[in-house]
């Protein structure tokens, strides 16, 4: 059975409409978003400090000595103004921008050399790190966000939000610190099995679940509210406090 | 050389011990320093005396029985001296000051083990006393509540002061935000008075409970910062 709609001028007239509201959806966006991308010329063990107001950051390494930054602003855009320093590059959108009272969201994806340092801040907003391999990974949320860090291999590792979870994928370094704090989410550490350190993790909900990684060694304190104890060979430092969701050890 | 070394050979000038150079260079010296010279008169006399009286006196029959009772004099005396140092209206700690103590070893002992044993009992009291007033408070950054010395809530009410403080600097600001900020603020601000609670519920349960104690310090400190953060914007 074949249909046969009769186009006349007013159906081609009506069909264009959607047509025409979504082009000038996508114009008012893509007009409303200002991008942004610079490049630095960066030695193999550079740091990187970046002070968000809101948005998500996500770090990646790449092969090149230099760092690329990308920001997508949305409006009302803030004022950026990337800094380099003897040691690095300074983002600082929150001392850029002190006397504006309304600033839009602002998205970075920064790109650096994989023996980077990367100190990381944001009021909210995800942050995203993956394959770093400097002496330092910081990331902070003052408040909700999403803390994902892959493929680290740090010497020191801080990360702490208020509201979301944090994912730590990566090695303790013999000696290393490492501290993750998250007053309601849950934290997750993927380690290898041969991971070594030192732990005390403290979690009042009473959910610390260690995993492949429980033993004999490790003891638990205030109606297992806290697990202390050696992991391996204990030579790295571990904290992890979380008050109000789980802690969660998984093998990589 | 000087006249130090000159009447350092004096003696064996006299003697005629010193090669023949020593004793030009002497001879020449003494000729020319009155000091010397003297001096060496003097110990000319002596030697010429001693010569002169060798063999004339009598030994002591017995020179070591003489010199034990010399000794035992002088032990004897010297007591009695400081005893007579003492005035008789001084007060006892003067007396207790100028007073000789004799210990034989087995005492001296015996007091080494009273000391140690006494300062032992204090530093255990002490740490004791420590740990119970929130000693495990203060490995804990910042604001360090000592639960067991005081009351939990007269302690908290310090750091609440801190809060309010802060609190009113983001309220003033706090009209400016845009809803989408309050309510994150807000949200987050809910979690960490939530555990701040929860951590006061249990530590009156239990006023000695490390784990709640190390939580209520990060929470309140947590809160603390959070403010100072937004208070700025």
């Amino acid at each position: 059975m074949n249909f046969h709609f009769p186009v006349t001028k007013n159906r081609v007239s009506f069909a264009a409409f959607p047509a025409l509201f979504l082009v000038l959806v996508v114009t008012h966006s893509s007009l409303a978003q200002q991008r942004v991308s610079r490049h630095y010329p960066a030695g193999k063990n550079v740091r990187i400090e970046l002070k968000n107001l809101s948005g998500t950051i996500t770090v990646e390494t790449w092969a090149r000595d230099e760092i690329r930054i990308t920001a997508t602003m949305e409006a009302p855009a803030v004022h950026f103004n990337p800094r380099q320093t003897d040691s690095g590059l300074v983002v600082d959108i929150v001392g850029d921008n002190r006397d504006r009272r309304d600033v839009g969201d602002v998205n970075f994806k920064i790109q650096v050399p994989a023996r980077s340092s990367v100190d990381l801040e944001t009021r909210s907003g995800q942050i995203s790190v993956s394959n770093i391999q400097g002496d330092l990974v910081r990331a902070h949320v003052w408040t909700s966000g999403d803390i994902t860090l892959s493929g680290v291999n740090a010497a020191r590792v801080f990360a702490s939000n208020t509201t979301g979870n944090i994912f730590f994928d990566g090695e303790f370094a013999s000696g290393g610190t490492y501290e993750f704090k998250s007053g309601q989410g849950t934290i997750t550490l993927r380690l290898p099995a041969n991971c070594g350190f030192r732990l005390v993790a403290t979690a009042p909900a009473e959910k610390i679940s260690m995993g492949p990684f429980s033993s004999g060694a490790l003891k638990t304190l205030g109606q297992g509210r806290r697990i202390t104890g050696d992991v391996g060979d204990g030579r790295a430092s571990v904290t992890v406090t979380n008050y109000q969701g789980d802690i969660k050890f998984m093998r990589r | 050389m000087n006249c130090e070394k000159y009447q350092n050979l004096l003696s064996d000038f006299i003697d005629g011990s010193l090669a023949q150079n020593d004793h030009h260079s002497v001879a020449a010296h003494l000729s020319a320093c009155a000091v010397c010279s003297e001096a060496r008169d003097d110990l000319g006399a002596i030697a010429a005396v001693c010569l002169e009286s060798r063999g004339q006196y009598e030994a002591v029959p017995n020179e070591r029985a003489l010199w034990l009772r010399i000794s035992n004099i002088i032990e004897a005396e010297l007591p009695v001296a400081s005893r007579h140092a003492v005035p008789a209206n001084a007060g006892w700690w003067f007396r207790l000051m100028n007073r000789s103590w004799r210990l034989s070893f087995p005492q001296l002992a015996a007091a080494a083990v009273v000391v140690m044993i006494v300062v032992s009992t204090f530093t255990i009291m002490g740490l004791r006393e420590f740990r119970f007033a929130g000693g495990a408070g203060y490995q804990a950054s910042g604001f360090a509540p000592t639960i067991g010395s005081g009351n939990l809530k007269d302690r908290y009410r310090q750091q609440e002061q801190v809060i309010a403080y802060w609190n009113d600097r983001v309220e003033l600001n706090k009209a400016r935000w845009n809803p989408q900020m309050r309510e994150t603020f807000d949200k987050n601000m809910k979690v960490i008075d939530t555990a701040v609670n929860d951590s006061m519920r249990q530590l009156t349960q239990n006023p000695h409970d490390e784990v709640s104690e190390e939580i209520l310090n990060a929470a309140l400190n947590d809160k603390v910062e959070l403010l100072k953060e937004f208070s700025a914007l």
